[in-house]
């Protein structure tokens, strides 16, 4: 692991939880109602706390909002270049595809991000908070290393057709 | 698999099959259709009520551009059915939407001849290159000077082979040079089409093995050798354009030496595009493979965050083992 | 766009065998089992055959096909291939290439006989277990044994009754992103083998109302199917199908001490000496009278040199008896097929009843015995009666009656598959489908629904 990730993992995973504190909040609107409090249009300003934007670096980028009874949890993963971009896009929207497995994942996710997550106190009640910080933490490693290994995969993939086919006109 | 062949193995198959059956005596009624890449349909049919004939029709998108070349690709398959016993060309049998028709004698064919048959579309598609091997060799029989101003003079060849992708081939004294204009419908096989190509042309440079394959190269506007002839088929819109891409494969006289030579190259020149848009969808299968696999330890790391359903200390349980609801 | 013009493409992926074809076609190109041979990862060989020219590769042709699979329409017929060579695909012992290393159909069954490849079977149960396979599958399907360009054809799948949508929505990720696809329809079995029955001309409206009997290798369902949607809830499954039948005559032909009594010898007398009586006890007195009933199979080895001579007797009109009279072969399920169509019908919707009495289709290679379809209508036909007397004498009403056919015709082996050529060859097929842009624009949940062809 670079010097520089360890640094901005430890920040996410205490940024994380530090917003996993929530607790069961009804709708203050509408009667008998339970919703994710980040998610709806909020009047109520008191609900929301100040979102949080962690960025190693320009490509890299993590925001964590919290409220009462739920953190929305958006990141951005590093593209270089057009491969990386697209490879970003196809594993996202496989995982997305998904979603209904991972219970924290949002289905799209918050412009400008690659992919969120929303964890409300359904799931914290329900999940080792800790152990749900690991899975993020080990998800955003995780992702990194996949899209470069995908990338490598395509290069190689590449060389070995484009040398088989040029290979059948050396007699 | 890894190189795609040349024969249709469908075609192959069909053939062998009725002369199977012709030879037990019990012979096959067949109307079948067959599809082949760029746009190609083969029909196989009886002769009428004659059972030990049948016609294999083929259309193909490419027919009529490499008609345009020489005038005579009907004398040339001709003289490719020609070789093999129980194949004949016929005009005369030519089904109505279709490009050619042969007939295929069950009485005498062999192995080869069915081999042949399955060839169909790429002997179609090889009349230029063909064109172009004796053009190339003519002007290599003449003097120093001749030569370069032929040479220059040489017309470049087009087949329209799909909708927005052409090949074009240019003969000259001591090479062969064959274009491909290619453009992609998808927006991920664009970027993946580029790696790709981007090694064809890396992968004689790097792989000494390879030194004597044809020279690639790869450019975004048309190549010199063929500007003008592009400028003529260049009807592509402006949106497309942009993701026109020209690969050019140069051939030198050790790849068309012989007549063995010649057809191998063609063949494999035929399929290029086949070949790599396959490789294409291959890493992207390859690739929904890895993503399921960590679809699946991602679901297993989450799946550890959750609670015990029931943990003994926090659960109280009656006399007769019923759970308390409080 | 001139892909119009191009011939649709019809895949059946069954447990037991995929049928591939073009739409158009009377019967399908290629069948051959669902099975696929990997490369077993660790057991690299160094291989020395290192890419051959076309030279050489051109005369291993013809041994090419054959071992790509004579069109049996068997899914234990692959002895007879298992001598034939496999050509090398040049990728033994690549690294970073496995996923290309490997064999579908009858050369996966062959490439499986070796060391170093392990063969699996993508669906079982009708339903899509392994993906990765079934994704290379489709893509050596498509690519080697069709020769297609995917960007150039609509395809129809078919898919068993009751498959999750989750599938279909993996399904539409593969062809469209995988292989760019040019449009996907998605058709349930049975209503394909309704639509394939409109062939015989017993059929005279062509509605996609009736009870369809699809009974392969391993299975038989009965599957009641209203205007082109499945009774999801009515659906009834029976354990006996072909391989029972095939096992049955196995011991038959053990108990009497034939000199042959393979699976493949069994199966062949399944397939040519098979039929259905009318009644059993009457054709077990005809055989005792005329001896000409009874038939002779003879078994020769490969090199034609020796002759085994095996008796066919009873099993020829007992053996698809088991359908009607189960308790012959099996001590677990004892319920005859004729019952479990009159319980699946009951169990539908009063409404279309009838139409579901009135056109009842068969479909696989297990209903193709001889006077099978008869049969089941004259026991049919008495159930249904019984219950109009006694209904009739409780009430003390006329009924109106219900008629009862049963309909069988010369698509009923590929029957599914045939529906599916039939529907994808009409001009409307290409916009009932979902194109590529459609994908694009929605998502893969557009699959979720597709409307049906209401053809008259």
């Amino acid at each position: 692991m670079s010097q520089s990730l360890r640094p901005y993992l430890t920040a996410v995973r205490y940024s994380l939880q530090a917003a996993l504190n929530l607790s069961n909040f009804s709708s203050q609107e509408v009667e008998r109602h339970n919703r994710p409090e980040v998610e709806v249009d909020n009047t109520s300003a008191e609900l929301l706390l100040q979102p949080m934007h962690i960025a190693r670096n320009e490509h890299e980028q993590v925001l964590i909002e919290p409220s009462v009874n739920s953190v929305r949890m958006s990141i951005k993963v590093k593209q270089a270049d057009e491969i990386e971009q697209i490879l970003v896009h196809k594993f996202t929207s496989f995982l997305e595809q998904r979603a209904e497995n991972f219970y924290v994942l949002r289905r799209v996710p918050v412009p400008g991000y690659s992919i969120s997550f929303l964890i409300t106190n359904k799931h914290t009640e329900t999940m080792i908070t800790e152990k749900l910080i690991e899975f993020i933490i080990d998800f955003m490693e995780e992702v990194d290393k996949e899209i470069s290994e995908m990338k490598l995969f395509l290069n190689a993939r590449a060389r070995f057709a484009a040398e088989a086919y040029l290979e059948q006109f050396v007699y | 698999m890894l190189h795609l062949k040349p024969y249709n193995l469908l075609v192959q198959k069909t053939l062998t099959e009725a002369l199977e059956a012709y030879n037990n005596g019990s012979p096959l009624t067949l109307d079948r259709i067959i599809s082949d890449f760029d746009y190609t349909t083969l029909h196989i049919t009886n002769d009428g009520t004659d059972k030990s004939n049948l016609l294999v029709s083929i259309r193909t998108k490419a027919t009529q551009s490499c008609n345009e070349s020489g005038n005579d690709l009907q004398g040339f398959l001709q003289a490719k059915f020609d070789e093999v016993p129980g194949l004949a060309l016929s005009s005369a049998k030519k089904e109505a939407g279709y490009d050619f028709t042969i007939t295929v004698d069950l009485s005498q064919i062999t192995a080869q001849s069915i081999v042949q048959a399955s060839l169909f579309k790429i002997l179609v598609m090889s009349y230029p290159f063909y064109l172009a091997f004796g053009q190339s060799n003519a002007l290599s029989q003449l003097n120093e000077i001749d030569q370069v101003e032929k040479s220059k003079e040489a017309r470049a060849m087009v087949i329209k082979y799909r909708d927005d992708e052409n090949i074009y081939i240019k003969p000259s004294f001591d090479r062969i040079t064959v274009i491909f204009e290619t453009i992609f419908q998808d927006e991920t096989d664009k970027v993946f089409g580029k790696v790709f190509l981007q090694e064809f042309v890396d992968a004689r440079k790097r792989n000494r093995s390879i030194q004597s394959a044809p020279q690639v190269l790869f450019s975004h506007e048309p190549p010199l050798e063929i500007q003008e002839v592009a400028q003529q088929h260049a009807h592509v819109a402006g949106a497309k354009k942009s993701t026109r891409r020209f690969i050019t494969f140069v051939l030198f006289p050790r790849h068309y030496s012989s007549d063995e030579l010649m057809f191998t190259s063609v063949s494999q020149l035929a399929l290029f595009r086949n070949y790599f848009h396959y490789h294409i969808k291959c890493a992207k299968a390859y690739m929904h493979s890895r993503m399921r696999y960590r679809v699946d330890t991602f679901i297993k790391v989450l799946n550890r965050a959750k609670l015990d359903e029931e943990t003994e200390s926090d659960s109280r349980r009656t006399i007769t083992g019923r759970k308390m609801v409080y | 766009m001139s892909y119009l013009n191009n011939p649709a493409v019809v895949m059946d992926n069954g447990t037991g065998l995929t049928k591939l074809g073009f739409a158009g076609n009377d019967s399908p190109s290629w069948v051959f089992p669902t099975a696929i041979a990997t490369a077993q990862s660790g057991k690299s060989q160094s291989s020395s055959n290192k890419s051959t020219g076309f030279g050489s590769s051109s005369a291993n042709a013809q041994s090419s096909y054959l071992s790509g699979g004579g069109n049996s329409t068997s899914a234990t017929d692959f002895n007879s291939l298992a001598s034939s060579t496999l050509i090398s695909n040049n990728l033994a012992g690549k690294r970073g290439t496995e996923d290309l290393d490997f064999y579908i159909g009858n050369e996966a069954l062959v490439a499986s006989q070796g060391p170093s490849y392990s063969l699996s079977y993508p669906i079982r149960h009708g339903q899509v277990e392994n993906w990765d396979h079934m994704e290379r599958f489709w893509e050596n399907s498509i690519f080697k044994y069709l020769r297609t360009e995917p960007e150039d054809h609509f395809f129809l799948l078919t898919e068993p009754p009751l498959n999750p949508p989750e599938n279909r929505q993996q399904v539409a990720e593969i062809f469209f992103e995988s292989f760019n696809c040019a449009g996907l329809y998605i058709a349930v079995q049975a209503v394909l083998a309704l639509a394939a029955s409109w062939t015989s001309s017993k059929v005279t409206d062509r509605s996609l109302t009736g009870t369809v009997i699809d009974s392969g290798d391993g299975v038989t369902h009965v599957i009641p199917v209203a205007e082109g949607y499945v009774i999801g809830s009515a659906i009834k499954n029976i354990p006996i199908a072909g391989r029972d039948i095939t096992l049955f005559i196995q011991s038959l032909l053990r108990e009497r001490g034939e000199q042959d009594a393979s699976l493949r010898t069994a199966e062949r007398i399944k397939q040519e000496y098979c039929y259905v009586c009318p009644d059993i006890v009457k054709e077990f007195n005809k055989f005792d009278r005329d001896s000409e009933k009874f038939a002779q199979f003879i078994v020769e080895n490969k090199e034609r040199t020796t002759k085994k001579v095996v008796d066919v007797g009873y099993e020829r009109f007992l053996a698809p008896e088991i359908f009607f009279n189960p308790e012959i072969a099996s001590s677990d399920f004892l319920t005859p097929l004729p019952v479990v169509v009159d319980e699946t019908i009951q169990a539908c919707p009063i409404d279309v009843r009838k139409g579901l009495y009135n056109n009842i289709v068969l479909s696989g290679g297990s209903t193709m015995f001889k006077d099978f379809g008869r049969r089941l209508q004259r026991d049919l036909k008495g159930i249904v009666n019984d219950r109009i007397s006694q209904s009739e004498k409780l009430s003390g009403t006329r009924s109106t009656g219900v008629d009862v056919s049963v309909i069988s015709h010369k698509r009923q082996r590929n029957a599914v598959w045939f529906g599916g050529s039939l529907l994808a060859q009409t001009g409307e097929f290409k916009s009932y489908c979902h194109t590529k842009q459609d994908y694009e624009e929605y998502g893969p949940d557009i699959v979720r629904n597709f409307s049906l062809f209401n053809m008259i």
